[in-house]
């Protein structure tokens, strides 16, 4: 009885062995474990109050902030610059009355250990050359101020100005030196000046672009190419060090180190100067801090505790050269910050962080600083939790966010992004947390297959939210609303779109507005051209054929699939024809191209009406969005601008998390996505997007010399060789627009990126010469009918 | 005899104070037992037995976010599917094919060894080497003798014969018999040759006394000692002829030339797709039917090897 129950509990612990190995990888997945904080930064913010518009020098010690800030007079028409002392610990902001003449602007700011201002300044010495008089009546623009860059040496401008009927010419030269001053932050006097142009060898166009300085006070200058200039506190040249490659960035660390970071054999390097021997070191184990060195805007700075404090796109982090330790301090995000607007960081003396931001709006920027202080989390008001899950967070989306964080009293919108190191990777882990129930209760779906999650009820239907809430869905740009339908549901909102199409000249499209592959091989044919597209190739013509036309060669119905019938056997015939290479050494431009019948097509978007107008010009005649050839005749796709948000409907927020989506379709939200110039995308609020139009169709005016309204140019476009001015748009142009608009009716990402990229697999031996047509083809179905099979 | 020489401790002793003894000497040894066996047990149940009632669930509802349950509508829906029996004939028919080749060939070279050849020790480091390459290394090998423009194709062309894409094409699962068997056939010959060494001496000297021939000693006396190693090495080639898949993936991708289409390719891309529910019911009845041949095994090793273990 006993060896009994022995064999049938072997035989369950083997079959349970056994189905674990079997089904391996769809185990359930972990809950990550939610990490409660001890304590966390509060940000405080505080608006400067400074009349400068740019500031470009900051520095900091011993909490006080030096900044050199400049802005534009419109009286003298000079720039002018001021600089300030900003005290960290009492909130005061004084001008120190230090002054450069008009020929000079800051291009760098350090601090010496006295506590004096080292600054490297860039003068320009005119030098009037040549005067000459010119015949009016000679000129065809004489009615026009023109500039005209002479190419007669380095620093020589032609300025060509009018003065009554006849016309002068001055020659004016520019003489570029470069200064190291020393100044005091008492009271702004300068100390000490000293000519450095020649250590850079009286080169006319360098700009230190890195500047640090090391613990005997040294200088150590490069302007990111592969050079470092050293000189000391006297300006006198100690070094030039030539490196291997470009120099991506130079910092001193809190041991009075420089380190160089750049590019090496195996990818990101930091390697250390050293100025005894004037050479630069062999690259050092720094992986806690290289591992972030994919984020961008870092900046580094001397740390307090540790070598380090860095600042970049994420947030700030503490980084120490003898441990190989980097320590997070905090997120932008979790202190309401748009890392973007983050022109500096540091760190105070007693512990708290702070950072320069500037806010821009139109031309003029407004400047803030924000002190994160680190306060219990007993002493803070803990709001609940709802997660934004992305593969990508845009600048756009976190400037939501951080507005939602601030005026939600309840809510706080914490970020998690699904980005590793292959996009692949990043979905499963996405999948992972959807199958453990630990989904994000905010999902952006612009990189998602949404058509296979929707069907696996991961999104919540936005619809009856809408309708709660009054929101018409006739007041939106319905057919990209209903992109992101499924069965009647809407899973996720576009709060801004932009057409993704192929340009075709009307006369050639003819009547149609969109065409199947069978209509676009015969005119391909017809019309005798060259090429599909300016560089186009065997892959890239039949990409384009069956990018949007896949579901043509298959019957999802009966499970069938046609892969191997002669349709798609003469698409990849018709392929073959072109290039297996595309000829990048053609310099004949696209317009040419185009203009001469050589090429069809323009693979682009319409996301302005702008840029509608500039391809008008380009091509120089009426034109067609065809889009991608498809068997209903509709091949133009809607793309999201940025993201395309949908709620997950396992979320226990969902009312929280419509609040915050909701925000993107508002009135105010859609209305601030109008322009006077394009703006990437068009707004979904149809009362946003006849706004744009609006905009679009209102003309520019300037006044001329009689005082006459003349119509001036909105702004200019430029597509490869071909420029420009675009006017205000004419009613036609806008309804152009508009059909190119309301003809798409699916999204991008609803192409079956597995087929497509079966059937590129199979291609590329057919058009290599390897196998023929009929035998890829063949191929192409057998590998096809298992997905098929699979999924029907 | 362990127990003999208390029963008469406690004669000496005897009475029942010392009847508490043994007693509490068992619970002692009976926790001592059970807390050594705890860490596996606790791995065991946690990586094996909780994953199982996982897979079970999933298999039952309709997807892993809506969790509806839908009882066997997935079995079913995945019994139906055309992908599954595609998968589940070629794993077959692989595992058909490919098991006994492996048993036998490798039971062969085994014989082989044993005997006294000369460059034993060659040979058998020749036949162990694949097991030591990287899996990515064996791909590679495989993709330069077997791509469409690879050394196999180029020697063929040599004798007049046209191209053939090994990998795409019927012959596809020809290919990957062979490359199972490389990569397979030495560790069974060792398993095969340690059995073989493991045979008394004595047995195989009275049956040559006896004037049994070598058909007669190989049938009677060896496959019967070595019957239970004969299991072993078939359940192993069994198991390792479902993961044949990995290298069928890493060579084709998610989906293959239909001949090669595994059950593992079927549940990776049901995994992939979050398809969680059509892979787990494809899990269970796979492990259902193995289940039932490795039970189908046993009995038949039981039935040849019974009076071995006797």
């Amino acid at each position: 009885m006993k060896k009994r129950m022995k064999k049938i509990i072997t035989f369950i612990l083997a079959g349970a062995m056994i189905v674990s190995l079997a089904g391996c990888g769809g185990g359930g997945a972990d809950k990550p474990q939610e990490i409660k904080k001890d304590f966390y930064y509060v940000p405080e913010n505080r608006k400067l109050d400074i009349n400068s518009n740019y500031i470009e020098g900051v520095v900091a010690k011993d909490d006080q902030i030096y900044m050199y800030g400049n802005s534009w007079d419109e009286k003298s028409g000079i720039s002018v610059g001021t600089l300030y002392c900003y005290d960290l610990v009492n909130d005061t902001i004084k001008e120190i009355p230090f002054k450069t003449d008009d020929n000079s602007s800051v291009y760098k700011m350090l601090l010496n250990k006295a506590g004096n201002l080292m600054m490297i300044l860039q003068r320009y010495e005119e030098v009037i050359s040549e005067e000459k008089m010119i015949d009016v009546e000679a000129s065809e623009e004489s009615d026009e101020i023109v500039y005209a860059q002479e190419a007669a040496g380095e620093g020589v401008v032609a300025e060509t100005t009018i003065g009554g009927d006849d016309l002068y010419t001055e020659s004016v030269e520019f003489n570029h030196y470069i200064e190291l001053i020393e100044v005091s932050t008492a009271d702004g006097s300068v100390m000490n000046s000293v000519d450095i142009t020649a250590v850079f060898g009286n080169n006319q166009d360098f700009y230190p672009q890195y500047v640090a300085t090391d613990a005997n006070e040294n200088i150590y200058i490069s302007d990111g190419n592969s050079c470092i200039y050293v000189i000391d506190a006297g300006g006198n040249k100690l070094a030039e060090i030539t490196l291997d490659d470009w120099v991506d960035g130079m910092f001193s660390s809190k041991e009075g180190d420089i380190y160089i970071k750049m590019w090496g054999a195996e990818g990101e390097e930091i390697r250390p100067l050293d100025l005894n021997s004037k050479k630069i070191g062999n690259a050092i184990s720094a992986k806690g801090l290289l591992e972030r060195s994919n984020h961008y805007n870092q900046r580094y700075y001397e740390g307090m505790e540790s070598s380090l404090l860095v600042s970049d796109s994420t947030g700030l982090f503490t980084y120490d050269f003898t441990t190989d330790v980097a320590n997070d301090m905090f997120d932008w995000l979790d202190v309401d910050i748009n890392s973007d607007d983050v022109s500096e960081a540091g760190q105070m003396s007693d512990g708290r962080y702070w950072a320069l931001l500037h806010d821009y709006m139109g031309d003029e920027a407004e400047y803030y600083i924000a002190i994160m202080k680190k306060t219990p989390a007993s002493e803070v008001v803990i709001k609940e939790e709802l997660v934004y899950g992305t593969i990508w967070t845009s600048q756009e989306i976190r400037k939501n966010i951080i507005d939602f964080n601030k005026t939600s009293d309840k809510y706080r919108i914490t970020v998690k992004e699904y980005q590793t190191d292959d996009y692949t990777s990043g979905i499963a882990q996405f999948n992972n947390d959807l199958a453990s129930g630990n989904c994000p209760d905010i999902i952006n779906l612009s990189n998602l297959d949404f058509a296979r999650y929707a069907s696996k009820g991961v999104f919540e239907d936005l619809y009856p939210y809408m309708e709660k809430d009054g929101i018409q869905k006739e007041d939106y740009v319905e057919n990209v609303l209903t992109a992101y339908e499924m069965s009647g549901k809407l899973y996720g909102i576009i709060p801004q779109f932009y057409i993704h199409s192929a340009a075709v000249k009307s006369s050639i499209a003819g009547d149609r507005t969109g065409w199947t592959v069978k209509e676009m091989l015969e005119v391909a044919k017809e019309s005798g051209i060259e090429n599909i597209f300016q560089y186009g190739s065997r892959m890239s013509v039949f990409y384009y054929c069956i990018y949007n036309n896949m579901d043509e060669y298959i019957d999802w119905e009966t499970g069938e699939c046609f892969f191997n019938g002669e349709d798609f056997i003469n698409v990849l015939e018709f392929a073959a024809q072109f290039p297996e290479e595309p000829d990048y050494s053609d310099e004949e431009s696209i317009s040419s191209k185009i203009h001469e019948n050589k090429v069809l097509l323009l693979e682009t978007s319409v996301s302005s009406v702008q840029e509608y107008q500039m391809m008008s010009g380009m091509f120089g005649e009426e034109i067609t969005f065809i889009g991608y050839p498809n068997s209903e005749g509709k091949g133009n796709l809607i793309q999201p601008t940025n993201e395309c948000i949908a709620i997950a409907a396992k979320s226990e927020k969902k009312e929280a998390a419509w609040e915050f989506v909701k925000g993107f379709m508002s009135d105010e939200y859609q209305d601030g996505l109008v322009s006077e110039h394009a703006n990437w995308g068009f707004p979904l609020k149809k009362s946003a997007l006849e706004k744009q139009f609006e905009m679009d169709m209102t003309p520019s005016y300037y006044e001329d010399m009689d005082g006459k309204q003349v119509e001036s140019p909105k702004t200019s476009w430029g597509y490869d060789d071909f420029q420009i001015d675009i006017y205000a748009a004419k009613k036609e142009e806008v309804d152009a627009v508009r059909k190119v608009i309301a003809s798409a009716e699916r999204t991008a990402t609803s192409i079956n990126e597995e087929l497509a990229t079966i059937i590129t697999e199979e291609t590329d031996a057919y058009f290599k010469g390897q196998k023929s047509a009929k035998e890829t083809a063949d191929i192409i179905q057998n590998r096809i009918q298992i997905y098929v099979n699979e999924n029907s | 005899m362990c127990s003999f020489k208390r029963k008469n401790l406690n004669k000496h002793k005897g009475g029942k104070r010392v009847k508490t003894t043994v007693s509490k000497q068992g619970k002692r040894g009976k926790v001592i037992s059970w807390g050594f066996l705890s860490p596996s047990l606790l791995g065991v149940l946690l990586f094996f037995v909780l994953p199982f009632f996982v897979v079970i669930y999933y298999s039952m509802v309709d997807n892993p976010i809506n969790n509806q349950f839908v009882f066997f509508e997935n079995f079913v829906r995945v019994f139906n599917n055309m992908a599954f029996k595609q998968a589940a004939y070629n794993t077959f028919r692989f595992s058909l094919v490919a098991v006994p080749l492996a048993v036998l060939l490798s039971l062969l070279l085994a014989m082989m060894l044993d005997s006294k050849i000369p460059f034993r020790s060659q040979f058998r480091t020749f036949f162990l080497s694949p097991m030591m390459v990287p899996i990515a290394s064996v791909v590679l090998i495989w993709q330069v003798l077997f791509h469409y423009n690879g050394i196999v194709n180029d020697a063929l062309s040599i004798l007049g014969t046209g191209k053939t894409d090994w990998l795409k094409s019927a012959h596809a699962q020809i290919v990957i018999v062979i490359l199972f068997l490389w990569k397979n056939l030495g560790y069974n010959m060792i398993l095969f040759m340690a059995a073989l060494s493991s045979i008394p001496k004595d047995i195989l000297d009275v049956a040559v006394l006896e004037s049994a021939s070598a058909r007669q000693i190989f049938w009677h006396i060896k496959v019967r000692y070595i019957s239970s190693t004969i299991l072993f090495v078939t359940i192993m080639s069994l198991i390792n002829s479902f993961k044949v898949f990995r290298e069928i993936y890493l060579l084709t991708g998610n989906y293959p030339y239909d001949t090669i289409y595994m059950m593992q390719h079927f549940m990776n891309n049901a995994f992939t797709q979050l398809d969680y529910q059509k892979l787990s019911a494809a899990a269970i009845m796979m492990s259902i039917v193995m289940v039932i041949i490795i039970g189908i095994l046993f009995l038949v090793e039981n039935y040849f090897g019974k009076d071995m273990e006797e």
